[in-house]
């Protein structure tokens, strides 16, 4: 009998053949009867009250069928904090926000539409910097705050611009500063970035006159669309449907809800025909989602002997505009604000706060790849400051198993090995042993490592769950809540699927397209949470197909379910396998010898709900946020060309905990483009805006992303299988971990080459350049 | 969206002479990849549009000793990339061409087109400008421009209303003689120039260099030949060049970098330039 062993192995992933021929059909690429062409018209000014909006002549253009605006639908939209408008509603909060929206016959007509809106502005006060943003006297961005809906364990400051501030206090820092021999004090930033996914948010809303609503649109997480559309429309649940067809890149960007009530509101004046929003690449940097800026102050107390005693931590996070997404990244970032240690007394303030710069949202990483910069820059800093080994410094205080996080969780036996992460790759690196830091033709070369760490940052309660069918000729379907965005989940759970039921790969199908009606609920495709939790969701809802297929198999065999085995499209008796009936006869209803039909259809339905998490308490964040830890370290060897500022990245390793490697190729294909992608925010990736808050590189000309010649000249992925009991196989996730700590890592190793540090992202070549100046060649 | 616009393709020269004379606001491209950027921002929004692509002349590339190269105007940067003699006997052109944007836009993007959107920070310039190109103009009274005195301004040429470029023609060097690009982004990958430098060594005595990115027009440095034309240590005559470049350029501050790196990287590429051609370690 074959093995049917999949799990581990290196399986190309379910969709590429799709992809690579262009057969996939994405959101864009859908085309309905009567469908209508959305754009806007967005502001100019960075804050600015509306005074006067004429769209008469716009209303006149034939082809036009409806203009909207703000005023007409006051509804405000969020997951974390409703305090976002579809159009701006009395008053613009950043430059490109949507002022008005046409819905016309063609993408032409509409943009014609557009230019013929008239709109009187009356500029107001605007705030930039989210330091200022937090000073008495500042302008507010937001003078409803107290009105707005918000998630339990989200704490907005009314008549401020602080949209969420999360407190965390561990131990008595005071008590552990006074022990310290050395205290290290720092300050890093980092500017706002943008996602980039390669396919930019489109959606399809389509308000039938019955009432009922049908979306199709570009998210991670249709059933967050469904939900969110349903509360600020007050439409019930059962009157929508979202469906989300092939995904170009998430990256976080789609999470939640965007532009999709948008579209359902357009639909609605335009007497129901459908229409389409597609946003263009200047759109993506100027009006969609961007990831928040951040501002790090960070206190460190450490004994001669290298133990931290304690640390003092202010995270400011500049959400922008609107912080639906910004206030949960504050708190994820601020309970695991320390990195990777055991810090015995902590004291954080991590604030989202609102200023008048486009808004953020989450992008993988979800603050970590912020905070990181950070932590990991800071644990070089001290570790030179008491003269250790900044790996020794790491290793003697790592959070291992049974040290005590910042939230006072003490780690399980099986939380994974961050130790572990950190050794593989300073062997890599050669860490310790003698090298040559100038080469032959003046260059400098250098290493340098990070640890990090991530959990899910989610609420304690979401929940997954997956159904399994059998057909009629014994193939089987999996229907997940979850989308694939280009992760790989799909491939890696049909092997599971494959495995489990002892069948062939090839027998499994993953159902393509996510429906709200008829998939399993998934509560989102984000935090690096679908492997763990739709994973053990997957793996009962195989054990739940299996319980009924042998109870059939029971009736027709006259053995009882307990001794009947599954394998190779078979129900047996696990001691006489001749006594057997196919898993095809037995898929709609088993039939006995006189032609009775027993049992029915079979299918298989498993949910797993987050276990033991817990909300924080608000004054001290002491509580269980953290679902797993997924631990990891990565290290970058680079040359300096002192005289022009240019960076070789000659190598990253990036060694991961990943409990178990359910697909290794997927695998590397994650730890690929995460570094890519770190690397890109580290070197090149930043919004530069001038005085008014007018983005100047709101295109792929001047807002560099990595091509093929930036790339390392060698990726090394390590990984590391201390298996988690409650995971699927022992499976972590590992999404958003290859992007962490690549940015301190890659600055470690600058200062390492050429004796520089940098506190502030990105490091461009000019930066670099300048920073080397003076500094003796 | 491209705002709309009437669309003409003649096929020869008088045809498109004619239609750039008599049609109401009317614009000539080739590959189009400045100009539909322009009109998608509405930044420009030409009523008539005479695409010169259907002109088989322009899309020709020509060489023999005596004539030099002749590059008509609608050819394409891969095809440069493609042309053995180009990478021969032109090398600094072809150099530039292969720096020029990227594979994609290359396979759309014309030599007419790159000096008639006339950036300060256009590839193909330095280049022309170091092997002395001219430039044959078609109009309703055909004439030719030399390199040095068709750039005026910023996005602005010598070119008169109702002309175009037809060809440019570039005399063949003498043997033995050598050119390089260097260009300088932001980034290892495809990036537009911070600064260009073209370098045009026919003989120890005859060194050209040529920058974009670094002045109002892509610019020669003229002091730098009269420095090489003297007598002199070739080390001490690098060093001259040096300064003479830093001297005579005037870089703007943008997004894409400081008048301060560009300013100081305008000289290490010219050092490192000469250094290379020279054969001076």
């Amino acid at each position: 009998m074959p093995e049917y062993s999949y799990v581990g192995k290196e399986v190309p992933r379910l969709d590429a053949v799709e992809k690579v021929t262009g057969a996939a059909l994405y959101t864009a690429d859908l085309k309905f009867q009567g469908l209508l062409y959305a754009r806007l018209l967005k502001s100019p000014y960075a804050h600015a009250k509306i005074v006067r909006i004429d769209t008469s002549k716009a209303e006149r253009l034939p082809g036009v069928h409806a203009v909207l605006t703000g005023e007409e639908i006051p509804y405000r939209f969020g997951i974390y904090m409703s305090d976002k408008y579809m159009l701006a509603y009395k008053k613009t909060r950043y430059v490109g926000e949507p002022v008005v929206a046409v819905a016309a016959e063609s993408e032409e007509l509409a943009e014609e539409a557009a230019e013929l809106i008239e709109v009187e502005y009356e500029e107001l006060p605007a705030v930039f910097d989210p330091r200022e943003a937090l000073k008495e006297g500042a302008p507010l961005v937001h003078e409803g705050l107290d009105e707005y809906l918000h998630a339990p364990f989200i704490f907005p400051k009314a008549g401020t611009n602080i949209a969420n501030h999360f407190k965390l206090r561990k131990g008595d820092v005071e008590k552990g500063f006074k022990e310290a021999d050395v205290i290290v004090e720092n300050e890093f930033t980092q500017p706002m970035v943008q996602n980039v996914q390669m396919e930019p948010h489109v959606s399809i809303g389509q308000w039938h006159p019955n009432g009922r609503i049908d979306v199709w649109t570009s998210a991670q997480s249709p059933f967050a669309v469904r939900y969110l559309l349903s509360v600020g429309l007050g439409v019930p649940l059962h009157r929508i449907t979202v469906r989300v067809p092939f995904l170009g890149g998430g990256f976080g960007g789609k999470a939640g809800l965007h532009w999709e009530p948008l579209v359902v509101l357009l639909s609605r004046k335009a007497g129901g025909r459908p229409v389409k929003l597609l946003m263009t690449r200047e759109e993506e940097f100027n009006t969609a989602a961007v990831r928040q800026g951040m501002y790090a102050r960070i206190k460190t107390g450490v004994k001669r002997d290298g133990r931290i005693t304690a640390e003092e931590i202010l995270y400011i996070w500049d959400s922008g505009a609107y912080a639906d997404y910004a206030v949960n990244i504050a708190r994820a970032a601020g309970y695991s604000c320390t990195g990777p240690y055991d810090v015995p007394n902590v004291k954080c303030d991590s604030l989202t706060v609102y200023t008048n710069h486009p808004y953020g949202t989450a992008y993988r990483g979800f603050g970590h790849v912020e905070f990181h910069w950070a932590t990991e820059r800071q644990m070089d800093l001290v570790a030179r400051e008491i003269g250790m080994d900044p790996l020794e410094f790491r290793l003697k205080n790592a959070a291992l198993p049974g040290k005590v996080t910042p939230t006072g969780e003490v780690l399980a036996d099986d939380c994974g090995r961050v130790d572990q992460c950190l050794k593989a790759v300073a062997e890599e690196l050669g860490w310790g042993k003698p090298r040559e830091k100038r080469t032959e033709n003046g260059k400098l070369q250098g290493i340098g490592i990070a640890a990090l760490w991530k959990a899910p940052a989610m609420p304690s309660y979401t929940s997954s769950s997956a159904i399994v069918k059998l057909n009629e000729d014994g193939t089987v379907l999996l229907s997940l809540g979850l989308t694939e965005m280009g992760q790989g989940t799909e491939t890696a759970f049909a092997q599971m699927v494959a495995q489990e039921l002892k069948i062939p790969l090839e027998k499994v199908n993953v159902v393509r397209e996510r429906n709200t009606d008829t998939a399993p609920y998934s509560w989102q495709t984000v935090a690096s949470r679908g492997t763990f939790m739709d994973g053990n969701a997957v793996l009962r809802a195989v054990d739940d197909l299996k319980r009924k297929i042998k109870e059939t198999a029971s009736d027709l065999l006259g053995y009882p379910p307990e001794s009947i085995a599954i394998a190779d499209g078979y129900a047996f008796v696990a001691r006489e396998p001749d006594k057997r009936v196919s898993l095809a006869q037995i898929a709609t209803c088993g039939v006995l010898p006189d032609g009775r039909g027993v049992r029915g259809p079979l299918l298989g339905y498993g949910y797993y709900t987050a276990e033991g998490l817990t909300f924080l308490d608000p004054e001290t964040g002491q509580g269980r946020p953290a679902l797993m830890w997924t631990f990891g370290a990565q290290g970058a060897e680079v040359e300096v060309d002192p005289e022009t500022g240019d960076l070789r990245i000659l190598k990253v390793a990036t060694a991961l905990d990943l409990g178990k490697a359910l697909n290794p190729l997927l695998v590397k294909g994650q730890i690929y483009g995460g570094v890519v992608q770190g690397l890109g925010t580290t070197v090149m990736e930043e919004f530069i805006f001038d005085e008014k808050g007018r983005l100047l590189n709101n295109n792929l000309t001047d807002y560099k992303i990595f091509r093929t010649q930036d790339i390392p000249d060698k990726f090394v992925p390590i990984l590391i299988e201390n298996p988690q009991r409650n995971a699927p196989y022992g499976a972590r996730g590992i999404g958003e971990h290859p992007t962490i700590g690549i940015a301190a890592a890659v600055a470690n190793a600058i200062y390492d080459a050429t004796g520089v540090d940098f506190f502030d992202l990105p490091i461009t070549r000019e930066r670099l350049w300048k920073g080397l100046k003076g500094v003796k060649k | 969206m491209i705002p709309k616009f009437d669309y003409h393709a003649p096929t020869t020269i008088d045809e498109a002479v004619e239609l750039l004379n008599t049609l109401e606001d009317a614009r000539v491209f080739a590959g189009g990849t400045d100009l539909f950027v322009l009109m998608r921002d509405r930044l420009v929004r030409p009523k008539n549009l005479i695409d010169l692509k259907q002109i088989s002349e322009l899309q020709q590339i020509s060489f023999d000793e005596r004539n030099g190269l002749r590059i008509g105007a609608a050819v394409t940067f891969a095809e440069i990339l493609r042309s053995e003699v180009v990478k021969d006997r032109f090398r600094v052109l072809w150099d530039a061409a292969s720096v020029l944007a990227d594979p994609v836009l290359r396979n759309r993007a014309t030599i007419g087109g790159n000096i008639c959107n006339a950036s300060p920070a256009a590839d193909s310039a330095p280049a022309l400008l170091v092997l002395d190109a001219v430039v044959e103009v078609a109009g309703e009274r055909p004439r030719e421009i030399p390199i040095g005195e068709f750039f005026t301004g910023v996005k602005r040429t010598a070119l008169k209303p109702g002309e175009f470029v037809r060809a440019v023609r570039i005399p063949t060097p003498p043997p033995g003689s050598k050119g390089r690009y260097y260009k300088w982004g932001r980034t290892r990958g495809e990036d537009l120039a911070i600064v260009g430098v073209a370098i045009q060594v026919n003989g120890e005595k005859d060194v050209r260099v040529a920058l974009s990115s670094v002045y109002k027009t892509p610019i020669r440095i003229g002091a730098v030949e009269k420095i090489f034309k003297e007598g002199g240590p070739v080390e001490e005559k690098i060093k001259r060049a040096v300064e003479a470049v830093r001297s005579n350029i005037s870089p703007i501050t943008d997004v894409r970098g400081s008048k301060e790196y560009r300013v100081h990287m305008a000289g290490v590429l010219t050092e490192r330039g000469l250094r290379e051609l020279l054969e001076v370690k």
